[in-house]
């Protein structure tokens, strides 16, 4: 029984909102929430695993909340693994597995929010069209707003920009997307760049783009500023060994213009209009444990593209073929059980232009400045001006046709701050040579291989130096010190402290 | 190379410590320092380079070889100038006239001052003005920088006079009012009968401004409606519709008036030689008469064969100046 007084202070307690009890109360409740959730994830995981080869059906897939997305959209992705599609039955693991891979694919087209559930049924016994090893599987996912709107500024790469970003995601509900880019800045003048992006029979890694670019980007390194208007289409794929491909069709309207007043007759003689048409193949298998400072694994690219001949036309002919590799070590210390944090790595990096005739016309048209490969800078090879490699005209890095790089980089952890942070102190040596194709008379075939002969013509120009890596999520940021070791005369070396950020280093 | 580089960075913290010209220094070390000085001292230290780094620096690079060759599509270096014009390549070569009054003007012009030069087909993006012509001066031995800017068509007279031609600008009352005849009445009919007369546009300018830079349709469609709309607005500026009678009879009159100006002369003005005003006036007269062209509406050219001193006089500046 309770006394009056007590019954008052139960009154009085229900009245007053004790914010502390409360906030109690809902930590409390949130606790066994989170208890329950993982005694049931720890139920399902024993159910699982002590029916793992318990034979099932799916008679059917629901996924909830994907009002904008397109039924056949989905179809595709799940009718394959419906059991009414198939000839062999499943094992319990087996189809948890196989719906795994599909709502993983699911989460991959970017129109969902994180956390994609998956939820495993089996049909009410009573229901006559169901057999006793039927399951349904029910998704849960929550579709992602379809218009996102970014604008922004980027300030640091020598360079200030501002830019806006459009991006339109699941267009016809089928995981197509729309992303619109406008940036201005001191360097990129302006640039404008649409894409159109669609998976092909619901596969995230089979993507169709169809993309429109208009920019204006100053090339300091040559006096000149560059226009561009364009348009392509590009198909890319995924392998089963994990490597990726992408072949595309592009034409450009490339204007040389606005040309500083030191500009070389070379540059001068480059200005103007053309128009390239290419078809690219790009081809990357990327087996490194780390994208800026990895310590297994190598990589490996090639980028070919043919310009102008035959049917594709267009002002400008060329076969450029250029290749990247780049390999890491890690060297283990005597003395430091484990991975030591020192790594090697290695970078080569060749190309070639081989012109062609236009259209199906039987002279070779010679290279133009847009076409031509330039080399050297902070994050190729160090210790050289950007374009500071290969012929130069005056003020000007004109680019050559042929090019080989290589770099040889022992990166280790800085003492004190460890092996575990991005940071590490790195010694490197690069070289590269650059270099023009030389008239032979019109022989195309004899000039290419001469020049590349005279790649191997005395050392190459080279500089080496120490320096302090900085991987960040975003992007590697290195600053060096270096010194020119051999150079050709007129090649920019730089002497003393180099900064670098990029996404691609030599090695 | 493009690789999908982010935009790589490139900056020196160490930089060349500035030279000091020697009387500043003679002058700093007869003042007392003040404590300006002082501080201007400590900064310039800070920012010089270290003796040891200093000798290190002198060191490298321990090979150098020497330069890589150029591409294929640099032009050859010549001692001569080079004045960029409108022309087709093999014309650039032989030395022809260019097909663009402005450019034309000009390379007569030196042809007559006596400026060795030599030509290079090109367009109007290479021109450190955006309007050709320019000289480009040649590759001196001294190699000074100053010497190797390029020299829009306005400092020509100043530079041939630099360089020992005797140009005269004829010294008359009247030179102003003939020339705008010139740069209005002829040069506006020249726009129309080249630019927006359909027949020659087709036959004329398309091949001369637009086939030739790229064999891309949409680039020609594209350029073809920037030069035709560029030559309305300039018409436009002076009048409000384009009354195409009234053009070609006020060029008309101008041709008459400058027929009577030259009268019986060999040049205008009663000079001994041709003034820059004859490359002028040769510029419009060539190319209207020029059977190269292949005008196919040729109002223009008719008005001009009536006046048969001019015809003589583009005739005598094209043996003379031209080689025939």
């Amino acid at each position: 029984m309770a006394s009056p007084s007590s019954a008052d202070d139960l009154f009085d307690n229900l009245l007053k909102t004790d914010a502390k009890r409360l906030e109690e109360e809902e930590r409390i409740a949130r606790e066994k929430e989170r208890d329950h959730a993982a005694k049931a994830q720890q139920r399902l995981k024993e159910l699982i695993v002590d029916n793992s080869t318990l034979p099932v059906t799916i008679s059917s897939i629901r996924l909830i909340g994907a009002e904008k997305t397109r039924r056949s959209f989905l179809d595709t992705l799940f009718n394959p693994i419906l059991s009414a599609n198939r000839n062999r039955p499943y094992t319990l693991s087996e189809a948890l597995q196989e719906v795994g891979s599909a709502t993983d694919k699911l989460r991959r087209f970017d129109i969902f929010h994180d956390g994609v559930s998956m939820f495993v049924d089996k049909p009410s016994p009573t229901d006559p069209s169901s057999t006793p090893t039927d399951i349904d599987i029910y998704i849960k996912a929550t579709e992602r707003g379809r218009i996102a709107l970014k604008t922004g500024t980027d300030l640091g790469n020598t360079e200030g920009s501002a830019y806006g970003n459009l991006l339109w995601r699941n267009i016809f509900g089928g995981a197509e997307s729309f992303n619109f880019n406008a940036s201005a800045g001191t360097r990129t003048r302006s640039a404008y760049h649409g894409v159109f992006d669609m998976p092909i029979s619901s596969d995230p890694d089979k993507r169709l783009q169809v993309d429109a670019v208009s920019s204006a980007t100053l090339k300091p390194w040559a006096n000149h500023e560059e226009v561009l208007k364009g348009a392509g289409a590009k198909y890319g794929w995924a392998t089963n060994s994990g490597t990726k491909h992408s072949v595309g069709y592009t034409q450009t309207w490339r204007q040389i213009t606005s040309l500083g007043p030191n500009a070389s007759a070379t540059v001068r003689a480059e200005a103007g209009d053309s128009v390239k048409s290419a078809i690219s193949h790009t081809w990357i298998a990327d087996r490194r444990n780390h994208p800026f400072i990895p310590t297994d694994g190598y990589l490996m690219k090639t980028v070919s593209e043919i310009a102008g001949w035959g049917p594709l036309r267009g002002d400008v002919a060329f076969w450029k073929s250029e290749m990247e590799s780049s390999k890491s070590f890690a060297i283990p210390i005597p003395g430091i059980e484990g991975d030591s944090g020192v790594s090697f790595t290695t970078g080569f990096r060749a190309g070639m232009l081989y012109p062609l005739p236009v259209g199906f016309g039987s002279t070779s048209q010679p290279s133009r400045i847009n076409d031509r490969f330039q080399l050297g800078g902070p994050t190729d090879v160090r210790g050289f001006k950007l374009g500071g490699l290969g012929p130069r005209d005056g003020p000007d890095a004109v680019g050559g046709d042929v090019f080989a790089a290589g770099s040889a980089n022992l990166l280790f952890p800085v003492p004190r701050v460890g092996k575990d942070t991005p940071l590490r102190f790195q010694v490197f040596g690069n070289a590269g040579r650059l270099l023009a194709l030389k008239d032979k008379g019109g022989n195309v075939q004899k000039s290419v291989y001469s020049t590349v002969a005279q790649l191997a013509d005395g050392a190459p120009s080279l500089s080496a130096g120490v320096g302090l890596v900085y991987a960040h999520p975003v992007a590697r940021f290195e600053l060096n010190f270096s010194l020119p070791v051999v150079v050709r005369t007129g090649e920019e070396a730089r002497k003393g402290f180099q900064f670098g950020v990029g996404i691609n280093f030599l090695g | 190379m493009f690789n999908g580089n982010l935009s790589p960075v490139n900056s020196s913290f160490i930089a060349m410590p500035p030279t000091i010209p020697t009387d500043k220094r003679e002058e700093e070390t007869a003042v007392p320092p003040t404590s300006f000085s002082r501080q201007t001292n400590k900064v310039r230290d800070f920012f010089s380079i270290p003796a040891p780094i200093k000798t290190l620096f002198d060191l490298v690079p321990v090979l150098v070889y020497p330069p890589n060759g150029l591409p294929q599509r640099a032009p050859k270096p010549a001692r001569i100038p080079t004045l960029y014009v409108f022309s087709k390549k093999e014309d650039a070569a032989t030395g022809k006239p260019s097909f663009n009054p402005g450019c034309l003007k000009w390379q007569a012009f030196l042809n007559i001052a006596g400026i060795n030069h030599r030509l290079a087909a090109s367009n109007n993006h290479a021109s450190p003005t955006g309007v050709l012509p320019f000289l480009l001066p040649g590759a001196s031995s001294s190699n000074a920088s100053p010497d190797a800017l390029p020299i829009p068509s306005s400092k020509l007279v100043k530079y041939a006079a630099e360089h020992g031609a005797h140009v005269k600008e004829p010294l008359n009352m009247r030179y102003e009012a003939y020339k705008s005849l010139l740069d209005h009445r002829i040069r506006h009919a020249w726009l129309y009968t080249l630019y927006l007369e359909p027949l020659n546009f087709n036959a004329v300018a398309y091949p001369l401004y637009v086939s030739s830079i790229s064999t891309s349709p949409f680039v020609r469609a594209s350029i073809s409606h920037q030069l035709r709309a560029a030559a309305e607005a300039e018409l436009l500026k002076n009048s409000s519709i384009i009354d195409i009678d009234d053009l070609y009879s006020e060029a008309d009159k101008a041709f008459e008036a400058l027929s009577i100006l030259l009268g019986d002369d060999p040049w205008f003005f009663g000079c001994d030689r041709p003034t820059l005003f004859d490359a002028s006036i040769f510029a419009y007269t060539h190319l209207l008469l020029d059977d190269g062209m292949e005008w196919k509406e040729k109002k223009l050219c008719r008005a001009l064969r009536r006046r048969e001193n001019l015809v003589q006089h583009r005739e005598r500046l094209l043996v003379r100046y031209f080689g025939g």
